[in-house]
């Protein structure tokens, strides 16, 4: 008996498989390259050769991609981040009054109250200072991201890099980098100038309070734990599944959902061989020429989204509930 | 005469006058439609770059209906309570505008000072004029249009539902369901009652606003501030959805002010630009949802709604 959670992120999918004691019993990590459907069907793979669909009890979807996720593999929710990854958070440490959460596009801060979160920010409509804009800088250096984290930790001074906007960022980082300062601090000097751009950006007018938990795929990057912890001045920490944090709460909080329905939706592992894919279409309808995703299951419709009026998402009945 | 009248900006709170007035006077009332996709498109291809979304709109509005009046009236309006302004893009207006299009019919930009009825009549006698009409006609056309506006009600007071919460922002960013990815359905949707700042007082507003060290220049940011603390301290809802468009210079002030004034008040900013991927808004007012539900009910259970 598992409880699935699956987050479909702008950089990352990850499925976690939870017992009833929410203890980790799978992780998958995989990149989601622009495709969260073939991500999906990817992990699927994995899973299929392991488990049996009846014991998968419970299926919850969070992220950007939850609605398509959850349309797909039927979940018995589609969980926004936050307070999937708050539930995460608290399960595995009742104490937390912070939680640092940068993912691919968006990065947040969560406040803790007795176990309540109080109150929480996310980066606006720019996407500055996330995991997309180091996955890029890493590219760009052609150093593999999974090390870029341990370049900052070489450096032994820092460059000053702006760090408001990504694209002053990169400009930033490539003048000093022609003026020949070393990789390894310019990197470092990134992680502190995201980290900058954090406290006074996202985590403006907020008292970050200890205990801190950094959670999401840029936790991985020692240098921006080093980077916050230098800033705040107290240890913060990044927890064992701090990659799948998202996933897990969506997994609960599934749990909880199937206690009250009694049954889980979810279609079976079967999805992973069968050819899904997506069409999109202007709607001729009104005037808002809303753009409609139709999402295919071997040629049948299995979901709409995008439309406004739900003229069209309105058809899926019970997957479009979830919206 | 055809006149024709943009649907953006403060358009959703002064129709009824404007509409009244020119029809008055005979002219045939040609309004554009709701903004939708082309509109936004035609928007963002004539402003300036630098410009708010509503302008932009504003700027798509006037594309659709230039060729098909005589008359254009682009509003001007500079004052609408003594001793404070609009925000400085509504004085230059006409010119962003004109110069922006390279074929306009006629326009109106006469400055609208909304201070008095004297004030005002200002407006309306020069506007006037350009259909031709007299003093007298003019006049009663003022009236008309005065006692329209009287009569029209906007605003949102929802009840009925467990968690409220107040929808503060600038009008034409509130009432725009395309600008704001039909923000007012989707929190209803979501079972939260709404709360706009027209059922406040006037009196109300000025008197929460008084406590700030200066008198505020803008009008915006006294109603908005003013709305935003007296509805916290009323316990009106139990927190403040802020809808801004990104680039908004007032809002920057206003949203300041209210975390100040109101530091432990749950309050949410959401900033629109010209966004159409709704995963963005959509995961900020699920999550604001599920907050006030535990803020409120303390339960250890968690909303398994959207």
């Amino acid at each position: 008996m598992y409880y699935m959670g699956v987050d479909v992120g702008s950089v990352s999918t990850d499925i976690a498989l939870i017992d009833k004691n929410y203890k980790l019993i799978e992780k998958i990590y995989l990149r989601t390259k622009g495709n969260p459907i073939k991500a999906v069907q990817e992990g699927f793979k994995i899973l299929k050769s392991k488990y049996y669909d009846s014991e998968i009890t419970a299926a919850g979807t969070t992220g950007s991609g939850r609605m398509v996720a959850s349309a797909i593999i039927g979940a018995d929710v589609a969980k926004n981040e936050i307070t999937a990854h708050a539930t995460a958070a608290l399960e595995i440490d009742k104490d937390v009054k912070t939680i640092i959460e940068i993912g691919g596009q968006d990065s947040k801060i969560i406040i803790i109250n007795n176990g309540i979160v109080t109150d929480f920010a996310m980066n606006t409509v720019c996407a500055a200072g996330t995991g997309s804009f180091l996955d890029r800088q890493a590219e760009r250096l052609d150093i593999p991201i999974e090390e870029f984290g341990d370049y900052a930790a070489k450096a032994v001074s820092t460059v000053r890099i702006a760090g408001r906007c990504a694209v002053f960022a990169e400009s930033d980082m490539i003048h000093k980098q022609q003026l020949g300062y070393a990789q390894a601090e310019i990197i470092r000097g990134l992680c502190d100038a995201l980290v900058r751009n954090y406290i006074n950006n996202i985590g403006k007018g907020k008292t970050i309070l200890p205990k801190v938990l950094f959670q999401g795929g840029v936790a991985a990057n020692k240098g921006m734990k080093t980077a916050f912890e230098n800033e705040l001045g107290f240890e913060i920490f990044v927890p064992e599944n701090y990659d799948m944090m998202g996933a897990i709460g969506a997994a609960i909080i599934a749990s909880e959902k199937v206690i009250k329905t009694g049954k889980t939706r979810f279609r079976g592992f079967k999805l992973a061989d069968n050819n899904i894919f997506s069409r999109s279409f202007d709607c001729e309808g009104c005037p808002n020429k809303c753009e409609v995703v139709k999402i295919y299951e071997n040629n049948n419709i299995i979901g709409y989204f995008g439309d406004r009026c739900t003229k069209w998402s309105s058809k899926t009945g019970e997957i479009t509930k979830l919206a | 005469m055809k006149v024709g009248i943009p649907k953006g900006l403060m358009y959703c709170k002064y129709h009824p006058f404007i509409v009244t007035f020119f029809s008055e006077l005979g002219a045939e009332i040609i309004v554009s439609e709701d903004t939708n996709k082309n509109i936004l498109d035609a928007g963002v291809k004539y402003c300036v770059d630098d410009a708010c979304l509503p302008v932009k709109i504003f700027h798509g509005h006037i594309d659709s209906i230039k060729d098909k009046c005589d008359i254009l009236v682009i509003p001007r309006i500079m004052q609408l309570w003594k001793n404070e302004y609009i925000c400085p893009k509504f004085c230059g207006l006409p010119e962003m505008v004109i110069n922006s299009f390279d074929r306009l019919p006629v326009t109106i930009t006469e400055p609208i000072y909304a201070t008095s009825k004297k004030k005002l009549y200002c407006w309306a006698k020069t506007s006037g004029k350009f259909l031709r009409k007299n003093n007298h006609e003019i006049k009663r056309a003022f009236v008309n249009a005065l006692n329209a506006q009287k009569d029209h009600k906007t605003g949102i007071d929802d009840s009925g539902y467990e968690i409220n919460i107040t929808l503060t922002g600038h009008p034409y960013n509130i009432y725009d369901s395309f600008l704001n990815m039909n923000l007012i359905n989707k929190i209803n949707k979501l079972g939260m009652g709404i709360k706009t700042a027209e059922f406040t007082e006037e009196d109300i507003l000025y008197q929460e606003a008084e406590n700030l060290y200066k008198r505020p220049f803008w009008t915006f940011v006294r109603e908005i501030y003013g709305f935003a603390l007296n509805a916290a301290k009323e316990k009106k809802a139990d927190g403040i959805i802020y809808v801004s468009s990104f680039n908004c210079g007032t809002d920057s002030v206003i949203i300041e002010l209210i975390k100040n004034s109101l530091p432990d008040f749950p309050f949410l900013i959401l900033k629109i630009d010209e966004h159409t991927g709704e995963a963005g808004i959509n995961t900020r007012i699920e999550a604001f949802r599920d907050m006030l539900e535990r803020r409120l009910f303390n339960e250890s259970h968690i909303s398994t709604l959207g």
